[in-house]
Formats: structure tokens, sequence, C-alpha cells
């Protein structure tokens, strides 16, 4: 019995080591008039930082698996990156997705979205990008051909984080929602700290979201899920030190910018609003938040 | 250190008080830095490519107003004496390296001052290994202004990182102690100029390597200082300027880009703050942000 458990767990490790490999006979070596060159490459959490230079620490904040990565060059002789990267779950290839998001939608796979030669799309556990550097408007037919073709080999759908189910729908502007852990994807989205005052990481659920006020203002909600309600209170505390001193009872503070910042404290989660334009509006938006769907 | 930087006190602009404060330094005015910015309409053609000759009189006349001399031999002069042995810090990132025509003007200069030219080695990732650098008397930073996803802004600072002994060592605390690099045997006190260049800075990132080509703009300038600190205090504030301009005043700030203050206040290799430095515009003035 015990060597079955290990072959299983062997095979396990094994299958999720070599899978994005896989891609290497399922993907075409040749897409419009685009040929692969270079040998197929593939990187894992120990190696990516081979391959991204100050990049890595963010696709290590989720469960980043390992990414495969073929390169085309054009007619031109201008580059074309494909990347799959296997994020292990769908609400991690979700997350990674969401967090890098300013184009319109381009319907491949669950999420998509294209402008000036990138391509992004998230599709089951698997998130990818398509990239071309230069004569961008040339080859954008390669890069949606090769990105339909990859999404077929990619599984069938996968389920968004269930915290997203949390937040308030009025005003919220759907494509500005982004779901992650840690505090390098926090300060990426939306800068609060240079410490991480929310002891944000791998194992908090957090999911920033923007609100369309009125014509020219935007605001922003923040919510986190701790792993359970004494974690959530240590974290609220310390940004009410570190961020709203002054409002170490009500929770809320005017700032500097005529702006309302208002936290809260729910069991295991904590739920802040940045750049409220009134006191009323940050209240609005708290009480809405839907607790209770997560 | 006890005291954080917050979203706050960028919208206050107390970002250094907080940091002095925290240092135990006081806030008396003590020696500026000279920052000069050089901007030129025609640095760049119509199809964004580098017009060598145009970037050597911008090269001079930044250099020679920066150390206040009249013609650009006595300038560089001033950095570097004959038979020294010159390290030219470059950056090779694939998507915005230094600019070959911006070394090729320094490198000039140099052997211009007198430095033989086997005395003078331009490398970026083979630093430490690179027997001119080993044996460098001076060095000159020069590299392209760009958002960073750790660091909000890679520029003269960051630079250095290959001197490291290895670059995650640099990068927890979103690399908040990147000033560390210039008291490293290999740097320390040889750092005769820094150059940022603001030919096509990038000012956001976007996708696995961090880069598009839509947030790269034809800013066509150059930074120089002998101060590391403060040429990067300068270029932050562009970056800044860019990004409230294009994405609004709640996005202006890139990513944490405390190490600037930190190499000023913790480790004291240059200035960062703006009263403390003394910022010089030369040139083409439409669309300067700063």
């Amino acid at each position: 019995m015990k060597i079955f458990w290990i072959l299983l767990l062997f095979s396990m490790f094994n299958f999720a080591g070599e899978n994005v490999k896989n891609f290497a006979q399922l993907i075409p070596k040749k897409v419009v008039d685009w040929e692969a060159v270079e040998s197929d490459r593939s990187y894992n959490r120990k190696t990516l930082y081979d391959y991204m230079d100050g990049g890595a620490e963010v696709y290590l904040a989720f469960d980043f698996n390992q990414v495969f990565v073929r390169k085309f060059l054009g007619p031109s002789q201008n580059e074309m990156v494909l990347d799959i990267y296997d994020m292990l779950s769908s609400e991690e290839a979700f997350g990674i997705f969401s967090c890098d998001r300013q184009d319109e939608e381009i319907g491949i796979g669950q999420d998509s979205e294209y402008g000036y030669g990138l391509l992004k799309f998230w599709q089951g556990r698997y998130f990818v990008t398509i990239t071309a550097m230069h004569e961008e408007e040339a080859a954008e037919k390669a890069i949606l051909e090769l990105g339909k073709i990859v999404v077929s080999h990619l599984g069938p759908a996968g389920r968004k984080p269930s915290l997203l189910k949390c937040l308030p729908e009025k005003n919220l502007k759907e494509n500005r929602i982004s779901f992650f852990h840690s505090n390098i994807n926090l300060n990426n989205r939306f800068f609060i700290a240079s410490e991480n005052i929310l002891h944000l990481g791998r194992k908090t659920d957090c999911v920033f979201a923007e609100y369309q006020i009125n014509d020219t203002e935007t605001g922003y909600l923040l919510l986190i899920q701790y792993p359970d309600e004494p974690k959530a209170k240590i974290a609220y505390e310390s940004f009410l030190k570190s961020y709203i001193p002054e409002a170490q009872k009500t929770g809320q503070a005017h700032m500097e910018n005529n702006k309302w910042t208002k936290a809260m404290l729910l069991k295991n989660m904590v739920a802040i609003v940045f750049e409220a334009p009134t006191e009323q509006w940050a209240n609005e938006i708290h009480l809405s938040i839907k607790f209770f769907l997560r | 250190m006890d005291k954080i930087i917050t979203r706050r006190n960028f919208i206050a602009g107390t970002t250094l008080a907080v940091l002095g404060a925290a240092m135990g330094l006081s806030q008396e005015p003590v020696k500026k830095s000279r920052v000069v910015l050089i901007r030129h309409p025609e640095a760049l053609d119509e199809n964004s490519r580098i017009k060598e000759e145009i970037i050597q009189q911008m090269m001079d006349e930044a250099v020679m107003r920066l150390l206040d001399q009249d013609d650009p031999i006595s300038a560089f002069a001033k950095l570097v004496r004959p038979g020294e042995t010159v390290g030219i810090k470059s950056n090779v990132w694939s998507y915005l390296p230094t600019p070959p025509e911006v070394e090729n003007v320094i490198k000039r200069r140099l052997i211009d001052v007198g430095v033989k030219e086997e005395n003078i080695s331009i490398d970026d990732h083979g630093v430490k290994t690179n027997p001119i650098f080993q044996n460098a008397t001076s060095l000159i930073n020069v590299r392209p202004l760009r958002t960073h996803y750790l660091a909000g802004v890679s520029g003269c600072i960051k630079n250095y990182i290959m001197f490291g002994k290895s670059q995650p060592e640099y990068h927890p605390n979103s690399c908040a102690d990147l000033g560390l690099l210039f008291k490293l045997p290999m740097v320390k006190g040889k750092t005769r100029l820094n150059v940022l260049c603001a030919l096509t800075p990038q000012y956001h990132g976007r996708g696995p390597h961090h880069f598009s080509r839509r947030y790269v703009w034809n800013y066509k300038g150059i930074i120089v200082s002998q101060d590391p600190v403060a040429v990067d205090t300068i270029g932050l504030r562009l970056i800044m300027a860019k990004r409230r301009e294009e994405f609004g005043k709640a996005q202006e700030l890139p990513p944490v880009p405390k190490h600037i203050e930190i190499a000023d206040v913790k480790h004291g290799i240059g200035i960062s703050d703006l009263n403390r430095i003394e910022f010089i515009r030369l040139g083409w003035t439409e669309g300067i942000l700063i």
C-alpha cells in the first residue's frame, strides 16, 4: 500500500513537471507566415528568474508551476513569443490575468484582451500571453490565429475565485477587477504602502475593484480574506495604525486630497474603500458588500 | 527603520520627512547636488532612430553645464584623467537597452581626454569578471529610464545590481537597499558620472516582461549628474508626471519607488530631497513635464 502511494505521488509530480512540455507536440510550428525558431523552453518556480528580469516575483506570488515558451519569426524577421503558464488552478490563472488589464475583450478563452501586439487570455488553469515587439499591426493576424489554436488545447473552462461574488455590483467596472494574494501585486495595482501593512501573503485572498462614481471620479474597494479571524484583526489594526492613525475608533478618515478612506473588519475579512468622494459613498459601498456569498 | 511610506505621504509630499525621521536625521539643508536635463527635438528621427551627432551635442552641453566648463574635453577631464582605466556600466535589457549611440559618445570623450581605448570597456552582465571593470579607477553609469515591477523605477542606482553577489539578494522589500551596491569594493568612490537616458523612457510596464511599446514615449532627453540618487529622483518625477498625464493623479505612482530615498537617508550615497537638488533644464522645452 505504501508503495502505491509513493508511486501515485511520483506520478502526480511527474505530470505536473512534464505537462507544459506536452504543448511542444500540440502547437504547430508554423502559424500564418510565422515559423518557430530556436528550441522550445520551459521554466519552473526555481528557474523563472532566468526568463524574467524583475517580473518573476509577480508570478511567484501566485501558484505558478511552469511556463512553456516558443519563439516565432515573421516575414520581416520580427519576433513573436508564446508563453503558456500553468497556474495549477483556474482561480490562479484568472488572478494573474486580472492583475494587468487595459485593453478590449477579443473573445479568446474565458477572458482575453488584445492591444499593441500583446494578447492575453486565461482558460482553465492556464494563462497565456502572445507578444510581438515590433510592427505590431503586421503581427496581429498571426497573434490572434495562434491564440485560437492554443486555447483549443487548454481543456475545459474553470471557475473564478468565489471572493468575487462579494463585490457590490452597482457601478462596478467588470474589466477592472483583480484577484491576488500578495503585497507585490497590490502595489503594482494600487500603491498603498512601502511595507506589508496589511499582512498579505500566499494564504490571503484579495480582490481589488474599481467603481465609476461619475464621469471623472473612480473609487476603489479592496477586499481581503484572511485564513482566520485573529489574523484579520491584526491586519486591520496594522492598517489603521500605519495608514489612518486618526481613525482608530471609526475606521474612516478624510485624506489630504479631500477623499475618504474607510476600513472595516468583519470576522476573517477586511474591506477598505479608497478615494471615496464622500463619507456616505464609502459607507454605501461597505454596506453593499455581500460577505455571505463567498 | 520603523516608519512606513504610504500613499498618503506621496499625496502630501512628506516621504523624505518620514524617512529622515525614521533615521534620526536632521532636515537641515546641506550641500546640493546638481542635475542637468537636456532635450533636443531632433535627437530621434521620424522612425525613432537615434541621431548620434545630436546625442554628442547634447551630452557635451549637459556635462559642460554640470561641471561649469566651456568645452567638452575640459568637462570630461574633470571626470577622468589620462591613464585611467574606465568601465562604462551599460544596460543590455533587450526591450530597452542603453543606446549604443549614447555609449559611443561617452567613449569618444574619454578617448579625447587621453584614456587609452584598450583601457575602456562597456559591459553589463559581465562586469564582475571583466578585467577592465576589475581594475577600473573610474566608472561611468549609463542606462535608460523605465518603470520596474519591484523597484518602481529602474534608474542609475539599480543599474549597479550586476556588481552584486546575486540579483535576488537585492529584491527583498521592494529592492529597498539597492543603495548598498555603491558601497561594494568594486564600485565604492569610483562613479564619476551618472547618465539616465530619457530619449524613450518607459512609464508603465505590462505583460510577462513588463514591456509594451505603447508605454514608451519620445521624450528626447538625457539626464546627467554626479549623484546617482539625485539623477534617479529627477527620473522618478518625470515618470510620475507622465503617469499623471496618461492615467490621472490616482495612478501617478509606480510601485514603491522607496529605494531612491533610502539610498539617501539610510545609505548616504546621494541626495533625494528636491529642495537640495539644483535642477538645470537645457534645450527643447515642449512637453518637458518637469
